[in-house]
């Protein structure tokens, strides 16, 4: 699986599917924070993802 | 949950249409579609601006436009709740070099696709200093300097671009971190404060249409609704206290769904409790160098700008 950040590095992820929230916990973010896109559509935080997807993480907060 | 041709797992279904979900609402489990799910938010936001009565016939209403996330979505739901409404956008320039550019830019565009008037005003003119000159050497206190002067500079803005009313883009999340603050500050004054506490003359009394909305979902409605730009971090952002207690409270709602809300609400009504105390009713005056209201002799900015006693520099723009 690779993940996409806003700031436009990524990064591959290894592991069986996992939910949406479970790749992100994994990653040390917290899916309240976040808003997760795949194929440019947004998706759930239970959605199950699989070996080949592709996702983007986008962080909800920017102001101070 | 079922799978595309390719094998991929789709998203749980909306729960009222069965069309693929884009929200799960961890606090019911239920998912919904994109069009569920901006429905929800509009309605939800109608029934705030009627429960609080926030905008009355004849209000000329401000709106405090960053062109961030939250008074982007603020601005359209606004325009779209209120389509006679005389609203007027209304900006403030911190002077936060790589950072204002490109938010001054998306309020500039939103302003002008929905045809509402726009008045900008900056710290460089009203304070005779940016953001970044006032805190060059006291970083780590740039977002309570700023939140002090921005609310200032707001309240200016709207007085003179003659606003009745004036709201803001505040989310829940945002509501939750500042009764926590109050309560770490040990801020006895604003724990008190009724949240419907808001008159005083020159003071633009203040509304917060989004204030039931948890973050994340402003920010899914304004992707949804193609008004999410992707727009730089503030770079004092993680100097703050804020920060820190953003973590806390996201790390609880995370797993245990409805905090946010409870902690607002239970603040909310703790307040109103404590109201008939006497030490609960503090009267404001008017501060005695700008005239603003404050409850003190000067009121925050001009302590902040002009020292404790009114005349040390501070980090005024005297200074």
């Amino acid at each position: 699986m690779k993940i996409y950040h806003q700031d436009g590095t990524s990064r591959a992820f290894e592991g069986g599917p996992a939910s949406v929230s479970q790749v992100l916990l994994s990653l040390g973010v917290n899916p309240v924070e976040v808003i997760v896109s795949r194929g440019g559509k947004v998706i759930p935080d239970d959605t199950v993802l699989g070996p080949d997807d592709e996702i983007r993480i986008i962080r909800v907060s920017h102001g101070g | 949950m079922g799978a595309d041709p390719d094998g991929v797992a789709l998203p749980s279904a909306c729960d009222l249409c069965g069309q693929p979900g884009v929200f799960l609402d961890r606090m019911c489990n239920r998912h919904l579609c994109a069009d569920h799910f901006v429905g929800d938010v509009e309605e939800r936001v109608q029934v705030t601006i009627q429960k609080y009565a926030m905008v009355q016939p004849g209000n000329r209403l401000a709106v405090a436009l960053s062109g961030g996330k939250d008074s982007t979505v603020l601005l359209h739901l606004l325009r779209r709740h209120l389509p006679e409404a005389d609203l007027v956008a209304v900006t403030v320039d911190e002077g936060i070099d790589g950072y204002r550019e490109a938010t001054l830019r998306s309020a500039d565009a939103n302003t002008r696709r929905l045809g509402i008037e726009h008045s900008t005003l900056s710290f460089l003119e009203l304070y005779g200093k940016t953001l970044d000159e006032l805190v060059r050497d006291q970083p780590n206190r740039a977002c309570s300097i700023c939140g002090i002067l921005r609310r200032k500079a707001l309240n200016t803005i709207a007085r003179r671009v003659g606003a009745s009313k004036m709201a803001t883009g505040h989310n829940l999340d945002d509501e939750a971190q500042s009764v926590l603050m109050n309560w770490l500050r040990g801020d006895r004054e604003r724990v008190l404060r009724r949240p419907e506490e808001n008159g005083w003359p020159g003071l633009i009394p203040r509304v917060k249409p989004l204030m039931e909305i948890p973050e994340k979902e402003v920010a899914l409605y304004g992707i949804l609704k193609g008004l999410f730009a992707e727009l730089p971090e503030c770079p004092y952002r993680h100097t703050a206290l804020r920060g820190e207690v953003r973590g806390i409270l996201t790390s609880l709602e995370l797993g245990h769904p409805g905090t946010m809300r409870r902690v607002v609400e239970g603040q909310a009504g703790l307040s109103r409790k404590l109201q008939p105390l006497p030490m609960a009713a503090r009267p404001l005056r008017a501060c005695e160098l700008c005239g603003d209201p404050t409850s003190g002799r000067l009121c925050q900015a001009c302590r902040l700008l002009h020292g404790e006693e009114g005349s040390k520099p501070g980090v005024s723009p005297d200074s």
